[in-house]
């Protein structure tokens, strides 16, 4: 798969196809991947396919003018189709090179299952539905229902429905809704009283380094209402009830938009669970809607069209 | 003679502490590790504590603070200062890379215009190092003036000897602190040389390293390659990560939360990573990401020399091992061009 995908790439930039290619490189420490963005058609050699593609890379498209060759997983093909639904990138300057993927692995999760960080382990392989890990010379194995990010637990779509060039055998989904609705299904539980609490406790820790949004494809206003003064939605600093009103309006404006990419959550430096908004998000807009972000991109996007015989009811 | 101080003991000698200080110790009780008031009986960290997250600049410049309350009546505004917290801290634990990150961020709060919000808490702080023994590979602290086990800024430094911390007692607060201590143990000549192993072999297991020679004129060369600068750029997601978590970035925003006639000032942590950092009424100097990103790395590696003839990072890693897309400075720096052409 990597191999086919350096060459296509360097044909790409070779050809004059593209005048840009993203995918993923190496990252400098383990098990870690890093975007490359580059237009020399030598740096094909150094793209990857592997399990620690994290990154959404669709992100990145709104700001690079050209034409654009893009490394594609699931989630992020429906990230680029929403785009391309709000009109913020076009078809035509895409060639979507797409990887059926089987899933990332959460990192956190492995170090809270051998208890130890991820630089102190020796080696982190996967073998079909299985996930060993090499630590202190000794091999521990895993299902991957335990390894892998809740978000690609609950994936839909693992192979990009819209693309150009396929990397490797199509994939069907698999998806482990319970146990990637896990956190959410325990906030469900709460009184509301203690669902408070716990996002008093959750987003008392954040300090406003709004990686979640920055990260996020679906975040593309070119002013974010946090950063409007007239009027001041509200304050930039780290109050808690701030940072709660940030999230809920980010989240109400990437409605129908976010396609559960899950990585606001894997950035957040301080561990705020806001998969477990955006999530809930998905499914709320998929029952009153019957909406799939990214899914269509000839669909209008679900937030700036209403039709007549939509019911009232809406308006509860 | 040293001290030495049983690992089954820290709790004990915390409670002690805590009689004189408001002792912060590592937690991840909030939900990210970081330093925290210490529960006072809790030393488990001992077993999991690498490094901090949030680093403990926290705790001088918090994420968050109260400058003052204001008020306006029929005589104008009055003023009310805060609440004063008149209690000293102790950081506990605090690892030698972010203590020399605080007498880093002290040159600039004690410059020409002297912080009273900075300098009230830090000067009557006490800080107590913790020297590392597992470092991360994110860490490249012996390249930036430091090393795992460095007392230079602490006013006591604890090497992990075994069973034993050994003390070294750094300033005359440190040594006043251990005097008044009861409990602790005269450190042996065997303790000594396991001290000097335990630093050796710190120091040797950090990997990264860092060749800074010359970076501060070379970045200066550098700095008009708008190419190099919008290449290392290109991946940044402008998030405040790496500033706001940088145990050196100290920069900060005012706001003030108001309430019909009254209010508070708050100022807040900032980051020269948004955009909106630098946007005046008729223009912003750095409206371009790379721009914001040379800044960044400039103001480290280039104007904090020349300010204070220092380097404005200490190699703590945070940077690395928390960015959402692995902007790595130690790549970066090695890749400035008037470095590489200077190498070849």
């Amino acid at each position: 798969m990597e191999q086919k995908l350096r060459q296509e790439a360097k044909a790409l930039l070779e050809q004059g196809k593209v005048d840009w290619i993203i995918g993923f490189a190496p990252g400098s420490l383990k098990f870690t991947t890093t975007p490359l963005i580059t237009q020399d058609k030598d740096d094909a050699e150094q793209l990857v396919i592997n399990p620690f593609i994290t990154n959404n890379l669709a992100n990145f498209l709104t700001e690079i003018k050209g034409r654009v060759g893009i490394v594609a997983k699931g989630c992020e093909s429906r990230s680029i189709v929403s785009l391309i639904q709000d009109n913020k990138v076009a078809r035509e300057n895409l060639v979507i090179l797409a990887v059926p993927c089987p899933g990332i692995i959460d990192l956190a999760k492995i170090e809270r299952l051998v208890g130890k960080d991820r630089d102190e382990l020796d080696d982190i392989t996967r073998d079909g539905d299985r996930v060993s890990v090499k630590v202190d010379g000794k091999k521990k194995e895993f299902p991957i229902a335990q390894v892998l990010f809740d978000h690609c637990l609950a994936c839909e779509l693992p192979t990009p429905q819209e693309y150009d060039i396929i990397l490797g055998e199509p994939r069907l989904p698999a998806p482990e809704l319970k146990v990637s609705g896990q956190s959410i299904a325990s906030l469900k539980e709460m009184t509301p009283a203690e669902r408070w609490a716990s996002w008093e406790n959750e987003l008392s820790r954040c300090i406003r380094c709004y990686a979640c949004r920055n990260v996020c494809p679906a975040c593309f206003c070119q002013r974010c209402f946090v950063e409007e003064t007239e009027p001041q939605w509200t304050l930039p600093m780290p109050h808690w009830q701030d940072n709660l009103i940030f999230q809920i309006i980010r989240n109400i404006h990437v409605a129908g938009r976010c396609t559960d990419c899950g990585e606001c959550e894997r950035v957040c430096p301080v561990n705020i669970p806001l998969r477990s908004l955006t999530r809930e998000m998905y499914d709320i807009v998929g029952e009153l809607f019957q909406f799939k972000s990214g899914m269509d991109k000839d669909a209008l996007p679900l937030m700036v069209h209403y039709e007549q015989e939509e019911a009232e009811d809406f308006f509860r | 003679m040293n001290k030495k101080v049983s690992k089954k003991d820290i709790a004990q000698l915390l409670k002690t502490w805590s009689q004189q200080f408001n002792v912060l110790a590592p937690s991840r009780d909030s939900g990210v590790a970081a330093m925290a008031e210490w529960d006072g009986k809790d030393t488990s960290f001992l077993d999991w504590y690498r490094n901090t997250v949030v680093p403990p600049k926290a705790s001088f410049l918090p994420p968050m603070e109260a400058m003052f309350r204001f008020r306006k009546d029929e005589e104008g505004y009055q003023i009310e200062p805060p609440a004063k917290n008149g209690q000293k801290q102790l950081l506990f634990g605090i690892r030698p890379c972010d203590a020399r990150a605080m007498a880093i961020l002290d040159m600039t709060f004690e410059d020409a215009y002297k912080d009273p919000y900075y300098l009230e808490k830090r000067k009557k702080a006490v800080l107590v190092g913790l020297g590392c023994t597992n470092p991360c590979e994110s860490c490249f602290c012996t390249s930036m003036g430091t090393s795992p086990t460095d007392p230079t800024n602490v006013d006591l430094m604890l090497i992990d000897i075994g069973d034993h911390f050994f003390i070294e007692e750094v300033t005359a607060k440190g040594k006043e602190l251990i005097a008044k201590t009861s409990g602790l143990k005269e450190a042996t000549k065997n303790d000594e040389a396991e001290a000097e192993k335990a630093r050796e072999t710190a120091y040797n297991k950090v990997s990264r390293k860092l060749d800074t020679e010359g970076i501060k004129d070379n970045l200066l060369e550098s700095f008009d390659d708008e190419d190099f600068w919008e290449k290392v750029a290109a991946k940044c997601i402008s998030c405040g990560i790496c500033t706001l978590l940088c145990p050196t970035c100290y920069c900060f925003d005012i706001n003030d939360e108001l309430v019909k006639g009254e209010g508070t000032r708050f100022r807040s942590w900032d980051s020269c990573g948004f955009s909106l950092y630098t946007k005046m009424p008729m223009e912003n100097p750095r409206q371009e990401k790379w721009r914001r990103v040379r800044q960044k790395v400039c103001h480290k590696y280039e104007f904090y020399p020349m300010a204070f003839d220092v380097i404005a990072c200490t190699g703590c890693g945070r940077c690395i091992r928390l960015c959402p897309v692995n902007w790595d400075i130690t790549q970066v720096i090695e890749s400035v061009p008037a470095r590489v052409k200077g190498a070849k």
